[in-house]
């Protein structure tokens, strides 16, 4: 017995290699092209992760180039320099526009040369599709240039900043300075055609398909218009254009399906016509291209009815010069079409094609992307096929032998000769047989709901078992001869009514239903004691002071004298012990304020205690002079309070105060005069 | 995008609004040109003044089309309207202006140089005093501080005796010459300074400033003498003020 092999061997060790040390410094930033670079073993070629080509820096026209740095550098550097400034500063200050500007160009162009992605240390399927859509040599010389324009200009940085230092007036410094930023810029402007060729590529590269070379993939190949196209959008959700001229799909067009809970790419490719490969132009060698590298299992769709133009003939043709490309990959033959003509209604000898095809071992299945009939079939043919042969693949290879080795199936040795088979109870194995025979099962539910759709009502009663069947969906009275039915469901009713009552007095009686209280100890019930007393207090308290009905502020408590008797009585009734009249405090207290002008106690119809005893009691208070009644005052305060609001905006204290809070501030003084008027600050 | 379009065809005011929005671009680039300031609004209006100068040409090869063109190739040299008919001619005049210009010619020297007079360098400007000495009080030193150029074999002088120094940043060994006819421009080695025209001693030290006769080693051209020798060696004067540039550019003397 041995244990299948399937699945995604290589994720584990893929997802170990994505972690790369962060903190790489700018030069090094590849992670455009590619989402995990296999530092360790460059041999291993099938660890390459998915390519997103779409993260290559946007490359400027040299016009653009050239504007943007130029213009960076007058906003990044300082601007201001006088004739009258040491020399070592006037310098300094041209030195460091030219090192800026040689920065920015090397930055820039170093990003560009590393956004791109190498033609060598790419997958070759990529490698040669570019190869065929760019031109490797146009690419690779392009890339030259840019990396030769690149160290021109840190050469010629290099050479001014050091002339630069023998500059003794600013005129020659500032002269040097231009002739250095005019050189950059002149080699810079000689690289306009490399610039646009690879601004272009990169755009279509942003565009192209996302194929994994590594994952399952199913090709679609063969004539133009014979359904590749049809057959994809049928088994993905790719929206492939299916026109009826020839050559509608021009690229390589990818599909995602699933197939036995994996992902599967199911790539559609441009039509091949039959003539040698050096006749081929750019859309077909993109088919051959994928055709050669791309591990996949192929079906090679033929038509059987001949709409597509071309007579099966040469569509054998086509299949036999191509056949060098499918070594080593599984192969299905389809029979697309079929809906407009059958295999069996086609003529002797185009049968006999077919025939031969499988004689050889071929597998052929007939299709129609039309009808869908076969469809499924191919794809289910197809994607085992593969699978095997990748299993295959991956056991003649070596990295199984780690997984084979850690794997081990231990079988228990027979210790006497029982037979034990697997025991399957009676049930599971009636419902094997009915799911093998395709019974007609019982009408459920769910389809009558379907059938009958708006009109269908839930009537469980057409389930009761009753005596009389006609009975079933009768309504039930209430009453009936003045007993309640409901008495009477149950012929025992009562009696076990009886039994519950008895029960629950029982329990009752047990004491089952009575709160926790008797379980508590002496303490508890003297602290619930205590509280109850309290609460009553407490609203008595509060039905006084409700009684009270003080006008004006309230006073706090502690403001009023409180008389001896009362805190006596009071702390007596709480159970201290009062007796004591010894107390010290007590007599001091009512010393002091025997010298002291006598406290009133605070009755309504007193005037306001702020009042000294020198000032008579006929003058009022400042701010009721004048005002005749209450509506009156109301207004003199708001008009008060509204001479006081202007003050209080400006945060002055009155006219006089004239404190600035920020005298210098900085959104008004820091930053350089960029636009607008410069006669003020 | 273009199969989106395919697909679900254009909004439905797109075309409406594509006119709008191109109507409007000349409203947009006159605010645009107004109210722009800077160098942003320098570098704008230098391009558009590109831009208009060839609308401008285009506009008028068209009209040329359409309109007829006056004739002034059909009067023939010479011929004088009827009120300046006993005017002298003016071609006297010329004659002899040119013959006051060839004496001045042959008055200057014996070559005919693309620049005859340059502004002479004083000491102060080419020499920089050096300070040496315990005490920074020799101030016999001096350093060039133009560009110059020392020959293959050249070796300084012990630091304690050089009196010139001439700073290795400063050295140059190529020019880029221009050959005048051919109006194309070389980089070639320099061989020597011939003459510095503001003073011998410059010549000596090979200091190389404007107007510098500098012979350069013309090989790359390959040119030839009558007699079928191979010349390579020419000289050249050099046309800028290469303390600025950085370069040494000069114009070959044919």
């Amino acid at each position: 017995m041995c244990v299948s092999v399937s699945g995604h061997q290589g994720a584990p060790l893929r997802d170990s290699l994505r972690l790369r040390p962060p903190g790489l410094f700018r030069q090094q930033r590849n992670t455009g092209a590619l989402l995990s670079v296999p530092s360790v073993d460059n041999n291993v070629s099938d660890i390459m992760a998915l390519y997103n080509f779409k993260k290559i820096m946007v490359v400027p026209t040299a016009k653009d180039f050239i504007d943007i740095t130029l213009s960076k550098t007058q906003r990044k550097t300082p601007t201001v320099i006088h004739k009258h400034y040491q020399i070592h500063r006037i310098r300094h200050f041209y030195m460091r526009k030219v090192k800026f500007t040689q920065q920015n160009y090397h930055d820039r162009l170093t990003q560009i040369l590393t956004d791109f992605p190498k033609l060598d240390d790419i997958h070759p399927f990529y490698a040669d599709l570019m190869n065929v859509l760019y031109d490797k040599d146009h690419y690779k010389l392009a890339l030259g240039q840019l990396n030769i324009a690149k160290n021109l200009i840190d050469n010629v940085a290099k050479d001014y900043v050091r002339l630069m230092k023998y500059g003794d007036s600013l005129y020659r410094c500032k002269q040097l300075k231009r002739a250095a930023l005019g050189r950059m810029c002149t080699i810079l402007k000689r690289q306009k055609s490399s610039l646009e060729y690879l601004e272009q590529v990169r755009q279509h590269l942003s565009r192209l398909p996302s194929i994994d070379p590594n994952t399952r993939t199913l090709l679609l190949c063969g004539y133009p218009n014979v359904g590749k196209s049809s057959f994809i959008n049928k088994v993905t959700r790719a929206d492939v254009d299916v026109q009826p001229y020839a050559f509608t799909t021009k690229s390589l067009f990818v599909g995602h399906m699933d197939y036995r809970y994996l992902r599967w790419q199911v790539v559609d490719t441009p039509g091949i016509l039959d003539h040698p490969l050096e006749d081929r132009n750019t859309i077909e060698m993109q088919a051959i291209t994928a055709l050669a590298h791309l591990r996949a299992a192929v079906l090679y769709v033929m038509d059987a009815s001949e709409q597509c133009g071309h007579t099966l003939q040469e569509q054998l043709e086509l299949f036999s010069n191509i056949r060098p490309l499918f070594a080593n990959k599984p192969l299905i033959i389809v029979a697309n079409k079929c809906d407009v003509k059958k295999l069996s209604e086609l003529s002797e000898e185009k049968q006999k094609i077919f025939a031969d095809l499988s004689a050889e071992g071929i597998q052929v299945i007939e299709t129609s992307t039309l009808t869908e009939e076969g469809v499924m079939q191919v794809k289910a043919e197809a994607c085992d096929q593969l699978l095997a042969h990748r299993v295959n693949t991956k056991m003649k290879g070596k990295k199984v032998h780690d997984v084979l080795n850690r794997l081990h199936l231990a079988m228990p040795a027979k210790r006497d000769e029982k037979e034990r088979p697997p025991f399957i109870p009676e049930g599971a194995a009636m419902r094997r047989k009915a799911m093998e025979v395709d019974a007609p099962k019982r009408k459920l539910e769910r389809d009558l709901e379907v059938e009958l759709g708006d009109d269908y009502v839930l009537d469980l009663q057409k389930y009761w078992d009753l005596m009389n069947e006609d009975e079933k969906h009768d309504k039930i009275p209430e009453v009936w001869e003045g007993h309640n039915i409901a008495d009477y469901i149950d012929p025992d009713i009562m009696k076990k009514l009886e039994e519950l009552e008895k029960e629950e007095e029982l329990k009752e009686r047990a004491g089952e239903y009575d709160s926790d209280d008797e379980s508590e100890d002496e303490e508890m019930q003297e602290i619930r004691v205590l509280a109850k007393q309290i609460r009553e207090k407490k609203q008595l308290l509060v039905m006084e002071s409700k009684e009270k009905d003080v006008h004006g502020p309230r006073m706090p408590r502690t403001a009023t004298k409180v008389e001896r008797k009362q805190l006596e009585k009071e702390m007596g009734n709480l159970g201290l012990d009062m007796s004591d009249k010894d107390d010290s405090h007590y007599a001091q207290q009512a010393r002091r304020s025997r010298s002291v002008a006598v406290k009133r106690k605070r009755e309504s119809s007193a005037p306001p205690t702020s009042r000294t005893r020198s000032q008579s009691a006929s003058r009022p208070p400042r701010d009721q002079l004048g005002l005749r009644d209450p509506k009156m005052a109301k207004k003199a305060k708001k008009m008060m309070k509204n001479s006081q609001k202007g003050m209080n905006r400006q945060g002055r204290k009155g006219e006089s105060d004239r404190h600035v809070f920020d005298l210098k501030p900085k959104h008004l003084l820091a930053g350089k005069r960029k636009s607008g008027t410069t006669d003020r600050r | 995008m273009f199969l989106h379009r395919k697909r679900h065809g254009y909004r439905l005011d797109h075309h409406e609004k594509k006119r709008k929005k191109e109507s409007r671009e000349a409203h947009e680039r006159s605010h645009k040109a107004r109210k722009m300031i800077g160098l942003k609004a320098k570098l704008y209006h230098k391009q558009r003044h590109a831009e208009k100068i060839q609308m401008k040409k285009t506009i008028k090869m068209h009209e040329q089309r359409k309109t007829k063109q006056k004739n002034d190739d059909k009067t023939p040299e010479g011929a004088v309207p009827a009120y300046l008919l006993d005017r002298e001619g003016q071609s006297r005049a010329k004659v002899l202006s040119n013959m006051i210009k060839q004496k001045r010619k042959e008055k200057a020297g014996k070559w005919e140089v693309p620049l005859p007079k340059v502004r002479a360098q004083g000491e102060t400007e080419v020499l920089k005093v050096i300070r040496t000495g315990k005490r920074q009080k020799k101030a016999w030193k001096r350093m060039v501080t133009k560009v110059c150029f020392v020959g293959d074999g050249f070796t300084r002088k012990p630091p304690k005796y050089e009196r010139f120094i001439r700073p290795m940043g400063l050295r140059f060994k190529k020019a880029h010459v221009t050959h005048p006819e051919l109006k194309a421009t070389f980089c070639l080695p320099i061989l020597g300074v011939k003459k510095n025209p503001s003073s011998p001693l410059y010549t000596s030290l090979g200091v190389i400033t404007k107007g510098t006769v500098v012979e350069v080693n013309v090989s790359e051209l390959g040119l030839v003498t009558q007699g079928g020798k191979v010349i390579w060696g020419k000289y050249a004067q050099v046309t800028n003020n290469p303390e600025n540039d950085g370069c040494i550019n000069a114009v070959l003397l044919v």
